[in-house]
């Protein structure tokens, strides 16, 4: 019995640790540019194919892509942060809804003309493996990526605390108005933000290259759940936004467990209607 | 400018020059736009033979989501043509050649319905074969009855049998499937218990009630019979309850996606369980290529496999030579049809349509290319069924597909996972 609720705590953390690093990214556009990036999925689907690509074409393996994946989307972000979201920064909120929805169908359908709808997987050494340890197994390629989404969180949130610029960032997702007052210049943070989102969604999808299969609509898979834990983990706050992942991903894996096999949702959004209900604001409280 | 585009007309029309420049016009737009047909459809040109070719129409999905299966069929389909008239062509027809006119079908109804439309209407045939997907194998069946033009598939969903006196389909039908997978459950273990598993629509839903029926008959203990949401993330959680449900054989209706997971999974968890993948997506070169080494030992059912006789291993051989890819169910299978089509043709003395129709519904073969199908035997009752027609169970055997059920087609013994 205690087996069949550890394995299931277990593999809902494993999944988790991706949903967060989807998530933090999410939360740290929506704080610092106060946008909603409708597109982060599609990142984490370009991320995918670029692991694909260097893995087929020459045997990289995927967890090592990551050192291109992730700044290929940096500097995507910053690009897209510098030539289309800094248009449509201004009172206004519907030009940006447009903008991100539409680069995410731009996107998709961009990759289903190039790549075809067809699955691609990667065989690594480590795919199909696990740890066995007192009855419970604990598949290695999860348990890597789930260990390096952990320490990238854990590097954002030093550089978040420690350096000038990552002050700057909370300072804008704070209050705007007054970090521009107090001489940050705005569009530099605002493209690092967007950059250091991307590059976390391609990291994601590195990560996820060893057991999970690339296709187009792939990212769709996984903003849901994001959107998911950055409104539970309080909008902006990035630490709330990891707790909140984990849990999701712990509440699914339990509902499909103890609900039924499609039912794994529910009980995620079952969670999420709880939080709003007694904690309007969130499990974070407030933005950091 | 004008004058420029008249002259290249007149060019083109060659002899015509005589005629008026609207006729001449005319015949150009015939020509060209024949030419153009000719390239978009890769139709094989005529080379002056004797007799005068007979027609074959053959509609296939090679654009859009089917498309790769498609180009498939339609490789398979031009060996079956060459392999006809290498053989000197329909002999009661004065050694007539076999003639295949393409139509992409493009993966959708709509259009399946307006190209065999335009197919028949524009050619004179004397059959179809195709479409590969049952669902548009059924429009083209439709628009086929209805212009008297007997189309022979592959396909097999259990309607393309009901009210249809034009269609014929020669190999086992989607009901013969799910009982196939029951039966194929007791090779592994004298007492299955069979976990099924399937994602909650239409699809996953309509093929395990299937089997939920016809376990009991066949003595099969169903143990879990569980739906998921397609496109999880993580399937640990369903596999934990299959590793608890005491299952020896799963069966899995699924996506690709969701299968690779599915399987990656039940081998991290060290579960020691049967896999049964059923038809389809499973049993094409993709899915090998897909999954890789873990698809060992996988299990499936099909309508067709190039094992089951020398002549398919023949066919086989050659496709492999052209394509890189062994001949999966689907081509295979129509290249039997071809030859049934040719044996029909050569019995009606005949290519016109209806006497080829008649022919065909007196088909009666049991050796020969026509004859290669699972038993070895094919002759079409009232319905179009093929009398005789039964699946093949298959499992992956060193990144081809062996077959291994039922005894009288297994070419392999079972590879123990």
């Amino acid at each position: 019995m205690w087996e069949t609720v550890a394995q299931a705590v277990i593999n809902g953390l494993l999944i988790g640790g991706i949903y967060a690093l989807v998530s933090i990214g999410v939360t740290l556009i929506f704080g610092v540019v106060k946008i909603v990036n409708f597109a982060q999925g599609e990142f984490v689907m370009i991320g995918m194919y670029i692991s694909f690509f260097l893995a087929n074409q020459f045997g990289v393996d995927p967890l090592v892509s990551l050192v291109v994946s992730m700044p290929v989307l940096f500097v995507v972000g910053v690009l897209i942060q510098h030539f289309l979201i800094r248009r449509v920064l201004g009172p206004n909120d519907m030009p940006q809804i447009f903008l991100t929805f539409a680069l995410s169908l731009l996107l998709l359908n961009l990759a289903l003309m190039l790549f075809t709808a067809n699955y691609r997987t990667v065989h690594t050494s480590y795919s199909d493996e696990a740890f066995h340890i007192v009855g419970l197994y604990i598949p290695v390629a999860k348990l890597i990526a789930f260990g390096v989404a952990m320490l990238l969180s854990a590097a954002l949130w030093v550089f978040l605390h420690t350096t000038d610029l990552g002050k700057a960032m909370r300072a804008a997702a704070q209050n705007r108005d007054v970090a521009m007052l107090m001489g940050i210049n705005p569009n530099r943070v605002f493209c690092v933000a967007l950059g250091i989102a991307l590059a976390l969604a391609g990291a994601a999808g590195s990560l996820l290259m060893p057991f999970y299969s690339a296709y187009p609509f792939v990212g769709q898979v996984f903003v849901l759940m994001a959107f998911v834990a950055v409104v539970m983990g309080t909008l902006g706050n990035v630490i709330g936004a990891l707790v909140a992942s984990l849990l999701m991903g712990v509440a699914e894996s339990l509902g499909i467990q103890y609900v039924g096999a499609d039912s794994g949702l529910i009980v995620v959004f079952a969670l999420l209607l709880l939080t709003l209900a007694f904690k309007p604001t969130g499990l974070g409280g407030k933005a950091r | 400018m004008k004058k420029d585009r008249k002259d290249s007309v007149i060019n083109n029309a060659g002899p015509d020059r005589s005629l008026s420049r609207q006729q001449s016009r005319r015949k150009f737009l015939l020509k060209t736009g024949g030419l153009v047909a000719a390239g978009a459809f890769g139709a094989v040109p005529l080379r002056g033979w004797a007799a005068d070719p007979v027609n074959i129409g053959a509609l296939y999905p090679t654009t859009g989501s089917m498309a790769q299966i498609g180009v498939g069929c339609v490789a398979a389909a031009k060996l079956a043509i060459e392999m006809v008239n290498d053989a000197g062509g329909i002999k009661s027809l004065g050694g007539a050649k076999l003639n295949l006119i393409l139509s992409d079908v493009q993966s959708d109804t709509t259009v399946t319905r307006t190209e065999t439309d335009r197919l028949i209407t524009g050619n004179k045939l004397s059959a179809i074969h195709g479409c590969f997907a049952s669902a548009l194998t059924l429009i083209a069946s439709e628009v086929c009855e209805r212009a008297k033009v007997p189309i022979i598939t592959g396909s097999s969903s259990d309607q393309l049998n009901k009210g249809r006196t034009y269609t014929f389909t020669p190999f086992a039908r989607a009901s013969q499937f799910a009982r196939a997978q029951l039966q194929m459950s007791k090779l592994v273990s004298d007492t299955p218990k069979v976990a099924v598993i399937f994602e909650n629509t239409a699809f996953g839903t309509s093929t395990s009630n299937g089997l939920k029926e016809l376990a009991p008959g066949e003595g099969v203990e169903i143990v879990m019979f569980e739906p998921y949401s397609a496109g999880f993330t993580d399937a640990s959680p369903l596999i934990n309850k299959v590793k608890s449900s005491g299952a020896n054989a799963l069966f899995s209706v699924s996506y690709l996606n969701d299968l690779i997971l599915i399987v990656r999974t039940v081998k991290q968890v060290g579960l020691n369980i049967a896999i049964n993948g059923g038809s389809g997506g499973f049993v094409i070169p993709d899915f090998y290529k897909n999954v890789g080494k873990l698809a060992e030992g996988l299990q499936g059912v099909a309508h067709w496999n190039h094992d089951m006789d020398p002549n398919a291993e023949k066919v086989n051989t050659e496709y492999k030579k052209r394509t890189g890819e062994f001949l999966f169910e689907y081509a295979g299978g129509l290249v039997a049809q071809t030859f049934m089509l040719a044996d029909a043709l050569e019995r009606a003395g005949s290519a016109d349509p209806q006497k080829v129709r008649e022919a065909l519904s007196a088909l009666d073969v049991s050796s020969g290319y026509a004859a290669m199908a699972p038993g070895g035997k094919v002759k079409f009752g009232p319905d179009g069924k093929n009398v005789y027609g039964r699946p093949v169970g298959v499992q992956w055997q060193n990144g081809d597909l062996a077959s291994v059920f039922p005894k009288e087609d297994a070419r392999a013994p079972l590879m123990k996972t």
